[in-house]
């Protein structure tokens, strides 16, 4: 699609008005305000309307309009628009002049009616562009700078590939962010700020108040360790209380075992009892029924008060040295880091500064001795830090290795009692002995009369058993009542084995809540909404809602980047490294953008040079090239005129030369409208017989004859 | 689909060969698994960022 030509009335400086162009390279020259840059904003303007009429509308005239046509395989494009009405007229035919497509309506610059979504819709469709913005930082090419400065050249690709011909999306994003941290400092891509924000002053202010409300909403960090904590421990108890269980499962099977040996015979059994093994009293039946009621064992050992007195020792010894394993891992996570990286860049900063001093032979001595001395302080520094640093770590090392041998001691404590309780048909696991505790606690006195009468009853009949030989000969009674005890027995571990299943599955479910509320605590955090009960708990609201809008928009905006740079970067850096590998000769393989729109060129096979490495014209080169591939990544075959605005205006010969050169290579796959002031120009026009459109800056157009497309070339010849 | 996700400027932008059209894509890719609240935040953050887009052209220009 080329634009064949451009009508005006009452446009600017032109009264009425038709300028024609050519595929291929146009050359629209005439002196300053002779109206070339009227005659390049008239496109924009009727395509998509204007803001600024009064630049466009003759002083006294209510009039002013322009139509332009457009030219491509097979059909014609004719849009018009009244500036002043922004009525629009577009119309597309055929060779046959049948009508395509056609529309009416009043179209004004960022109108959103139905009809505007019409005109836009069509031009999309027949043009491939419908947004100004878009069209500018496409086709559009203004004034060129006498040079580019530090970042100046990547900005302004930056903006090209927002979309738009000035916003650079680098400076929406930094203020976004900006905003949000005025807001809040916390920080969901990195170290929260120091200083407070209105935020968390007024979560301050509803917690001296008191509430629930006044909790923060975004402190996830916060929020997300207090959980991982409760998980951490859980697993610790679950774990316990697994292996707990397991003991329990064993002891229930050795004394199912026991009691199966002793009902199954009649056979007498030489047993090996422990020294402290009480041995049923003949008399205490009834006083073992009551202790039974009471929750106790049948038969409890003399030593059970200070085995229970020394569990809780152990357990109060396991509880308290929790504290300082946390206060530990805390000192271990503050023990400062060695910023090396940010030093060693200091110290490479300062070795270019004197490798630039060499090469540029200046005050090499001084600044080599400085930048040595700069050098040696840092790395003084830094190995001081790290001394410090490995010294703090061995500190908390030895310390750890304390707590741990002190716990080890505990927990092998925990171990013998455990062995022991389990020989002396005592539960074993922490729940059950602080049961008992309290038990033996209410019923010290059925104890007191258990033991006393127990003695008795050992001293009468069974006194044999506590004689020299140290060995049991039981016989059939005695085996009987044996059995009874571990059946009964038995069946009170198995009660009491359910209730610890059912206490370890209640664990294991919070566990997997906890694990769960972790996992979905932004998405809940984020959900979070309070009833305002006064104006804090309003304004707390309506920052959180914008806090969470901002942080979308920060995420869906670097996102988009990421994503142009990944499906975009290569099509493009290949277009514009053709283009610039042609106006080089070869001399460049490549050029490339980075993740911040920086250019650099393949200097040699493996070297990558920034652009600020080369001359002014290349880096001119460097520009046009990227922005005509940009032009020819976009157009998607509906090429629009590539439109020059005087770009050259403050290049010298040498500089102007190299971008002419690659303007021409541009032309030649569709068509390029260069505005000048440059006479000089028109013999470089003349040579390589391009369409020239000269403009008097007298008469409104010196326009060339009607079918003769050598008059432009003629007239400056 | 509510308001600005639903509306044809938005599927105008989402054509572009840009970041800004990439931006609108991607938006328009989320809000079809969002869930009622997502969406509304996404519309807000949309709203925003064209509206940023927007505005600095306004203040160039």
């Amino acid at each position: 699609m080329i634009l064949r030509s451009i009508e005006l009335e009452n446009f600017g400086r032109f009264r009425s008005q038709t300028v024609e162009f050519r595929r291929g390279m146009n050359l629209v020259i005439g002196p300053n305000e002779a109206g070339k840059s009227t005659l390049a904003e008239a496109v924009p303007a009727v395509l998509f309307g204007s803001d600024r009429l009064e630049k466009f509308k003759p002083w006294g005239r209510n009039a002013c309009s322009a139509a332009l046509f457009f030219e491509g395989r097979g059909r014609t494009i004719q849009v018009k628009r009244n500036l002043v009405t922004d009525d629009v007229e577009l119309v597309e035919k055929d060779d046959l002049y049948h009508v395509l497509s056609q529309f009416s309506g009043k179209v004004p610059l960022r109108g959103r009616s139905a009809a505007s979504r019409e005109y836009r819709d069509l031009l999309e469709s027949l043009l491939g562009v419908s947004d100004e913005g878009l069209f500018r930082a496409t086709y559009f090419f203004g004034h060129h700078p006498q040079e580019w400065n530090g970042d100046e050249l990547a900005q302004k690709l930056r903006s090209l590939v927002s979309g738009t011909a000035e916003t650079d999306y680098a400076e929406i994003l930094d203020g976004l962010l900006e905003e949000h941290f005025a807001l809040t400092r916390s920080n969901p891509w990195g170290r929260d700020k120091q200083r407070d924000r209105e935020y968390e002053e007024v979560c301050q202010q509803l917690a001296q108040q008191g509430g629930a409300e006044a909790v923060p909403v975004f402190v996830e960090l916060d929020n997300n360790a207090e959980l991982a904590g409760q998980i951490e421990q859980l697993t610790g108890e679950l774990d316990h209380d697994r292996q707990e269980y397991a003991k329990g499962l064993r002891y229930i099977e050795r004394v199912r075992r026991q009691a199966e040996e002793s009902s199954g015979t009649v056979t007498p059994v030489v047993a090996s009892p422990p020294p402290s093994r009480p041995v049923p009293p003949a008399n205490t039946g009834s006083l073992s029924e009551q202790l039974v009621a009471a929750g106790l064992p049948k038969n409890p050992p003399r030593e059970l008060p200070e085995m229970l007195s020394e569990a809780a020792e152990i357990r109060q010894e396991l509880a308290t040295l929790q504290q300082p394993y946390a206060a530990l891992g805390n000192r271990e996570k503050h023990v400062p880091k060695v910023p090396w990286l940010v030093l060693s860049s200091l110290v490479a900063v300062l070795l270019v500064v004197v490798a630039v001093a060499w090469w540029q032979d200046f005050q090499l001595l001084w600044i080599a001795v400085a930048a040595a001395l700069c050098s040696g302080m840092l790395l003084g520094w830094g190995g001081w830090r790290h001394v410090a640093r490995n010294k703090a770590l061995a500190e908390c090392l030895k310390e750890r290795n304390r707590l741990d041998q002190k716990k080890h001691t505990a927990q092998q404590r925990q171990a013998d009692l455990s062995e022991r309780c389990e020989f002396l048909g005592l539960p074993s696991s922490a729940i059950d002995l602080v049961r008992l505790q309290k038990q033996v606690a209410a019923h010290r006195d059925l104890l007191a009369n258990f033991w006393s009468g127990g003695e008795a009853a050992v001293d009468g009949p069974g006194s044999s058993a506590q004689g020299g030989t140290g060995a049991v000969v039981s016989d059939v009674p005695s085996a009987s009542l044996d059995a009874n005890l571990a059946g009964e027995e038995l069946a009170k571990l198995e009660t009491r084995m359910a209730e610890f299943e059912a206490d370890l599955k209640r664990k294991e479910e919070r566990l997997q809540d906890l694990a769960r509320q972790l996992a979905e605590a932004p998405a809940e955090s984020s959900r979070q909404a309070v009833t305002p009960a006064s104006k804090l708990f309003a304004r707390k609201r309506d920052l959180e809602g914008r806090i969470a809008v901002l942080r979308k928009a920060v995420n869906l905006l670097a996102e988009a980047v990421d994503e142009f740079g990944k499906s975009h970067l290569v099509h493009l850096n290949d277009e514009a490294g053709k283009l610039f590998g042609k106006i080089t000769g070869g001399r460049y393989a490549a050029l490339k953008l980075d993740e911040n729109m920086t250019p650099s060129v393949q200097v040699d096979s493996r070297r990558w040079m920034s652009f600020d490495h080369f001359s002014r014209g290349t880096v001119d080169a460097i520009y046009l090239a990227l922005r005509i591939a940009l032009a020819k990544v976009r157009n998607d075959g509906r090429s629009l005129p590539l439109m020059l605005d005087d770009p050259f205006v403050h290049l010298d010969q040498k500089r102007l030369a190299t971008a002419l050169n690659l303007v021409d290579l541009a032309a030649a796959d569709g068509q390029l409208i260069l505005f000048s002031h440059n006479m000089e120009l028109g013999k470089r026009a003349a040579r390589e017989r391009w369409h020239v459109v000269p403009l008097d800056g007298d008469s409104a157009v010196a326009s060339p004859e009607e079918g003769d497309e050598h008059v432009g070339q003629l007239h400056l010849l | 689909m509510i308001n600005l996700l639903g509306s044809v400027e938005v599927e105008a932008l989402a054509r572009e060969e840009s970041v800004r059209g990439v931006l609108v894509r991607m938006a328009l890719n989320q809000a079809e698994q969002a869930d009622r609240e997502e969406l509304v935040l996404l519309e807000k953050a949309l709203e925003l960022l064209l509206s940023r887009f927007q505005a600095l052209e306004d203040d160039a220009s």
